[in-house]
């Protein structure tokens, strides 16, 4: 039991962080390609501001200018210094159900962001910046883990976090494979391994064969590895059906179809997704994703009163 | 250098007039200097106060501002920050902290408690005769009309029950101490105070600090106070097996949002907004992931004011329409009671050693400031003719406005002020000019003097604890009597040191 703002606000914290992390990887990966070959670096610029929505010429051709706002830039509601200061913003509104530690580390990496010298230490040196941005949420996550009770308010945490991952991961595949399996050259298939932190992981189970299906492959359906889709539609149906169960069993909604979901990708098969188009298939993850979204909201948090009144 | 009730609220103006004043103020004759906390008037250091600046002469010189400058990467990292919006972003700024405590002998500090226990009961009795019988008005202790018509009056709370007659569960008195080192009471704070958080987190940094010193001067733990106050508060709702409480906050951009999220955390108890709540037949509900939710108990943080829009302000968005009902019902209990203000009024204030004789037949243990009300024509005389030398402030007004500080004003501003008396006689109380202590403060890597005042916090429900602590503000302005932290005030730890009889819990 717990108060329906308070799950929301955690949701929200879980979402929040994780699209910090990835938008500061694909700036990181976006200015780390600005060393390779002029074409390379336009492909990844493309893909890289694509994945979060705004891909015009004159952004691609400046990408440590785009890198900075995508990191900096308080008016675009999608940079990692916006996402931070709503997630910490939700932190403070239910800074009674998180650990001390857990808070700590939200408001370090805050502060360290929205500091004064946040923009000359990006210009300085925007790689280990943006490094530090990264470690700084694994500790975030870390904390979380470790000190706070595996209960339903980290399951909601959790909840936001693999639901938006799903989502941002989603949008990249889409951005990279939708359209048929593009002609993508190594070192941008490299890139985006690396925007979805899957290069270690990726060449253990491929070895050095770096092609797009099997990335594909890899990143929509393995069972382990933590940002393919599979994974986390795998964790969202957890933690839905336990947060379900503590609540009384008159709504199956969210629960239903998070667990749909996590059957369509685990008995997909990729003959059958690339005969179809994955645009196709993808298209209907993220739609099943915003459905999930709104399940929950309906369930847990914006209910009607009347349906829960005493008698 | 002299002190009027500007403690709790003052005007920067006021403050800079006061601070300018006063050396030609203590070249006066007459004016004694004021008592410090830790030197005795011949230079000697009080024994009390030996432990702490025997440390202090053995620390090296840049070691001070080291260690205040870790305590506040420590505060900044808590988050205990208030924020100052600007125009182009907010910025937050940590409350300032002073890390060496102030420190109280056991003597004296349970002269202060006895003190402070006898005037919250009598305080509660008052409220709960005002609520109820109106005895004191009718044998004329109290003038009828001084009670009645006191903004903060509720009619609303007439003949409510109040379990145990404890209306102010929580309650933040204002001491000062005099120039001739006895305390006294500038401020009782019955409504919703605040501050206690600080007390809490100061004592965090003090152990920090000076670890070894706080072993050896064997100094009074506080940090049951979040336990205490569940159990009181819990001790409103008895005839519930096992009462859900609750703390009501007005939000997150209410300054003092960090204390309540605090409370509630070292409670257990949820922290929620006037929109958690839901009232039906009576009930108070909260909005929970698994549906609605009794609640028994509510530590509400939100001014009388704004509880509930249907029985108060109607604009009010902070409260839930239909709270006061279920709580004149009895379903549920708010603490602080409603209308607790009006025991706290300024010009209540005057009567409150009648009222502790009165109920109690005692004399009270904590004197009062000497009040002048101008209501009364003798006292208005009195006043008038001694506008220089007094401080004159309107009963109803806060934050320093309609303040005069007669010292410091000019024969045109004392003419003024003397009209409007003349006016409104009713709305108007003066007092002497009154110095504050002054104890050690860490300024600029330096050990200064600086005024400080005390707020402990007492708690009433089934029975009265005093928590052996206190917040100390402080002046930190050089010569500045304002202690407020949105007034350049900071605070710092106290420590209560535990007597013969005392165990250190």
């Amino acid at each position: 039991m717990m108060l329906a703002r308070v799950a929301d606000s955690l949701y929200w914290i879980g979402r929040y962080v994780e699209r910090a992390e990835h938008v500061a990887r694909l700036a990181d990966v976006m200015l780390t390609a600005t060393l390779d070959r002029a074409e390379t670096a336009a492909q990844v610029a493309r893909i890289a501001l694509s994945a979060v929505g705004d891909a015009t010429p004159e952004k691609i051709a400046t990408p440590f200018e785009s890198a900075r706002a995508l990191t900096l830039d308080r008016m675009d509601g999608s940079s990692v210094v916006s996402s931070l200061a709503l997630a910490r913003e939700n932190a403070r509104q239910v800074r009674d159900q998180i650990t001390s530690e857990t808070w700590e580390r939200l408001n370090l990496v805050h502060l360290r962001l929205s500091g004064a010298v946040a923009a000359r230490s990006f210009n300085d040196g925007s790689s280990a910046f943006l490094h530090d941005i990264i470690a700084d949420l694994h500790l975030f996550k870390g904390a979380a883990d470790a000190t706070m009770s595996h209960g339903e308010g980290w399951r909601f945490l959790l909840l936001g976090a693999h639901l938006e991952r799903a989502q941002l991961i989603g949008r990249l595949l889409e951005v990279c494979f939708g359209r048929g399996v593009e002609r993508l050259d190594h070192p941008t298939l490299t890139a985006v391994l690396r925007m979805s932190c899957a290069l270690e992981p990726y060449l253990r189970v491929y070895t050095a064969d770096v092609r797009a299906r099997p990335i594909l492959e890899f990143l929509l359906l393995n069972p382990e590895f933590p940002r393919s889709i599979r994974f986390s539609t795998d964790e969202i149906e957890a933690h839905l059906s336990v947060l379900a169960r503590h609540t009384e069993a008159v709504h199956t909604g969210p629960g239903r179809l998070a667990g749909r979901l996590k059957a369509r990708l685990q008995y997909a098969d990729m003959a059958e997704i690339e005969r179809d188009g994955s645009h196709v298939f993808l298209e209907g993850v993220l739609a099943d994703c915003g459905a999930i979204h709104s399940a929950v909201y309906d369930a847990f948090v914006a209910y009607p009163l009347e349906m829960r009144l005493p008698a | 250098m002299e002190y009027g009730v500007a403690t709790t609220q003052g005007s920067e103006e006021i403050d800079r007039g006061l601070a300018l004043a006063a050396e030609e103020m203590a070249a006066k004759a007459g004016v004694k200097p004021p008592y410090d906390e830790m030197q005795a008037p011949d230079g000697s250091v009080r024994p009390h106060f030996a432990v702490l600046a025997r440390r202090l002469a053995a620390l090296g010189p840049g070691e001070l501002d080291e260690r205040q400058r870790t305590l506040e990467r420590f505060f900044l990292l808590q988050g205990i920050t208030f924020t100052v919006y600007g125009a182009e972003s907010s910025t937050e700024r940590i409350i300032p902290t002073d890390l060496l405590p102030r420190i109280i002998p056991a003597d004296e500090w349970a002269r202060i408690e006895t003190g402070l226990v006898q005037r919250l009961q009598a305080l509660n009795l008052f409220l709960a005769d005002i609520y109820g019988e109106r005895m004191i008005l009718k044998d004329g202790v109290v003038p009828r009309e001084l009670v009645l018509g006191a903004p903060s009056y509720r009619r609303e709370m007439q003949g409510l029950y109040v379990p145990h007659q404890a209306y102010a569960n929580v309650c933040g008195s204002d001491l000062i101490r005099q120039e001739d080192g006895e305390y006294a009471v500038l401020e009782d704070n019955l409504r919703v105070p605040s501050g206690v958080s600080y007390m809490l987190a100061n004592r965090e940094a003090s152990k920090r600090t000076f670890p070894g010193t706080f072993r050896l001067a064997g100094v009074r733990q506080i940090d049951r106070y979040p336990d205490l106050l569940l159990s009181t508060l819990r001790s409103m709702a008895e005839w519930r097996p096992n009462p859900q409480v609750v703390v009501l906050t007005p939000g997150v951009y209410n300054s003092a949002y960090y204390e309540h999220a605090y409370l509630a955390r070292l409670m257990g108890a949820p922290l929620v907004e006037g929109r958690d709540l839901v009232v039906h037949d009576n009930m108070v509900y909260m909005r929970t992931t698994s549906g609605l939710r009794r609640i028994d108990v509510i530590y509400r943080r939100v001014d009388d004011d704004f509880v509930d829009p249907l029985t108060f302000r109607r604009d009010s968005s902070l409260g839930v329409p239909g709270l006061f009902n279920a709580y004149r019902a009895g379903t549920v209990v708010m603490c602080n009671a409603p209308g607790t203000g009006v025991a706290d009024d300024k010009a209540v204030y005057a009567y409150v050693p009648e009222i502790i004789r009165y109920y109690l037949g005692e004399e009270p243990i904590l004197p009062n400031i000497e009040t002048f009300l101008c209501r009364e024509p003798a006292q208005l005389s009195h006043v008038l003719a001694n506008l220089d030398k007094l401080v004159v402030k309107a009963v109803g007004a806060s934050g320093g406005y309609g303040m005069l500080i007669g010292p410091h004003a000019s024969i045109a501003q004392r003419e003024e002020f003397a009209q409007a008396i003349k006016v409104d006689p009713d709305n108007y109380i003066a007092q002497p000019t009154i110095q504050l202590s002054t104890a050690p403060c860490l300024i600029d890597g330096e050990v200064e003097a600086r005024h400080v005042d005390l707020r402990p916090f007492i708690l009433s429900g089934e029975k009265i604890t005093v928590t052996p602590g206190a917040l100390t503000r402080v002046a930190l302005r050089k010569g500045s009597l304002v202690v407020n932290s949105s007034q350049g005030g900071g605070s710092k730890d106290t420590w209560v040191l535990a007597g013969p009889g005392d165990d250190l819990s």
